[in-house]
Parts: structure tokens; sequence; C-alpha cells
């Protein structure tokens, strides 16, 4: 894992636990999730028609898309009906109370 | 004569070959197609459907009282005894 | 938006979600054209590419298992079809499916008994 794919998001103190948060990152669309103290990077993009997963809902570590209810787990980024189909996942990290997120990412 | 009634949709292939099935062997049916239908026949096919523990799933071909889910011309002939 | 180059997109969109999940188009490219046609048409009507050749509901849990492709949810019964309801996506290794007949849910149930 190169260092330098290591990217500021956000400050800890601006998201409470449940939030979803859509960012873009280097030109990247991500929805940053927090879930108790732990964070969580996937695309924003749903991959069947591209919605925007940031707009729809999150149920534990679930995240549903507002377009065709089609759930993702936010931790895996594995679609709950098929796990063969996946939303991109990154990693992400907490340091000095920064959230950073690690661009090189994918599952 | 026995009676064929046809649920189908407008928008479904296997629906349409269905008909053509029984427009083929001369056997008189009625058809209804589910997406254009109103309400309360839309209501009526779904109970219909589901009295035959079966989904609405297209065509839904029934011959009497004897349900064929999907486009199946062996089933269609051998209800028929063509 | 053009019909035809909404077409070209869904099967774009799609067909990497029934690839990863063992599925192809069908080698009946005039069901394959005709039946993209429809979800066109049905997406403009009805806001989403539902399946052309099962009926709608009304209720969105029931419905949205409906949007193409949705083979995910209805994996086992189309898995043993090799195919899924309308014939659109068929398994990788099926080179006639004209051979593939539709079995109905209840018979596939039925089958598993």
């Amino acid at each position: 894992m190169q260092e330098d794919s290591w990217v500021f998001a956000i400050d800890v103190d601006d998201m409470v636990d449940g939030q979803m948060k859509p960012i873009s990152l280097d030109g990247q669309k991500i929805v940053l999730i927090r879930l108790e103290d732990e964070f969580y990077s996937i695309s924003n993009k749903c991959p069947h028609m591209g919605c925007p997963l940031s707009k729809g809902t999150l149920k534990n570590d679930v995240i549903k898309c507002p377009c065709h209810d089609w759930q993702f787990n936010i931790k895996t980024g594995q679609f709950i009906a098929a796990k063969e189909i996946t939303v991109t996942k990154y990693s992400t990290k907490v340091s000095d109370n920064k959230v950073f997120v690690n661009l090189e990412g994918g599952n | 004569m026995k009676k064929v009634v046809i649920y189908a949709l407008s928008t479904c292939p296997w629906c349409m070959k269905a008909k053509k099935y029984f427009r083929e062997h001369d056997v008189p049916f009625e058809a209804t197609d589910y997406d254009k239908a109103d309400e309360a026949t839309q209501q009526a096919i779904k109970a219909d459907c589901k009295k035959h523990g079966e989904e609405m799933s297209f065509p839904f071909v029934i011959i009497d009282d004897n349900a064929v889910v999907g486009y199946a011309p062996e089933k269609y002939a051998r209800l028929l005894k063509l | 938006m053009d019909p035809e180059v909404r077409k070209e997109q869904l099967k774009e969109m799609f067909l990497p979600l029934v690839d990863s999940l063992g599925y192809k188009l069908s080698p009946d490219s005039e069901i394959v054209d005709f039946l993209f046609e429809q979800e066109v048409q049905i997406e403009k009507e009805k806001g989403s590419p539902f399946c052309p050749c099962q009926g709608l509901s009304g209720e969105r849990e029931h419905d949205m298992k409906l949007v193409c492709p949705c083979i995910p949810f209805h994996r086992e019964h189309y898995d043993a079809m090799k195919r899924c309801w309308c014939g659109l996506y068929v398994h990788k290794d099926v080179e006639d499916p004209d051979l593939l007949p539709q079995i109905s849910l209840k018979e596939f149930k039925m089958s598993k008994k």
C-alpha cells in the first residue's frame, strides 16, 4: 500500500454515528460512512445503474441504494443478494482525529 | 372445446409466441395484457395467478382450470389433446 | 433520450453484472434487441427498466426485484433454467437458447422436493 495514496477526507468530529457523506477525492466520488467509531468508504456509484448510494439509507452495516433498493455491505462492498457483485471499497484510517481514505482501494 | 385464457404483457415476446401458437392451432382464446388492463382487471389477474400458486410470470395460460406458466407448446398440446 | 442510445447504455451497464453471475446475453440477437427495446420503453413509462415478462404488483419490495438484471433475486430458479425468465440472459455455456424451457417458480419448487 503506497503511503501517498492516503488522502485526507474529513475531520472525525464532522461526522456523527450513522452518518453518510458524499465526498469527491481526487475526482473519485466516494461515500464516507461513520458507524460508531469506525469509518468506511465505498464508491458513491451503485454498480447497478450508477445511482448515488449516499442518497440511500443505512441500516447497521448495510447501505440501500435509493433507486432500486440494491443493498451492499459497507465493510466488504458485497451486494447482499449476490456476493459476486461488489461496489468499490476503499481502506480508511483515522490519524490525529482526521479521516484518511486510501484511493488505491479496490475490494 | 376447452376454454383457454391467456394473461400476457404487451412487452413480452413469449406471450406473443403463445398467442400465435393458439391461433395457428385454431384454438380460440381470451387474452388480456396485464400491463394495459384497468386496475380491477389487474387485481383479478393477480388473484387468479395466486390462486394457481404461481407468480405473475407471463405468458400465463389457463386451459380449463390448468395453468401453464411460460411458453410451453408441448404442455399446451397435451392439455388440448392435440 | 434517443431510445437506441439508451438501449446501448442499459446493455453496457448490465453486461458486467450478469457476467459476474455466470450469464451472458442470449445468442438470439433478435430477442435481445426486442427485450432491450421494451426495457427502454418500460423505463420511460415506469421509471425503471423492469423485466418485460413479469408482472408488477405495485408493491415496491416485490417490484424492485424485477428490475433488470433481476437474476440476483431469482438465482436458484434461473440457474435451474439456465436462463432468466424473459430469456435475455442465459448461462455462459448455452449455445441454443431455444432448448431452454421456461419453468414456473411453482414447478421449480416442486422439482426440488
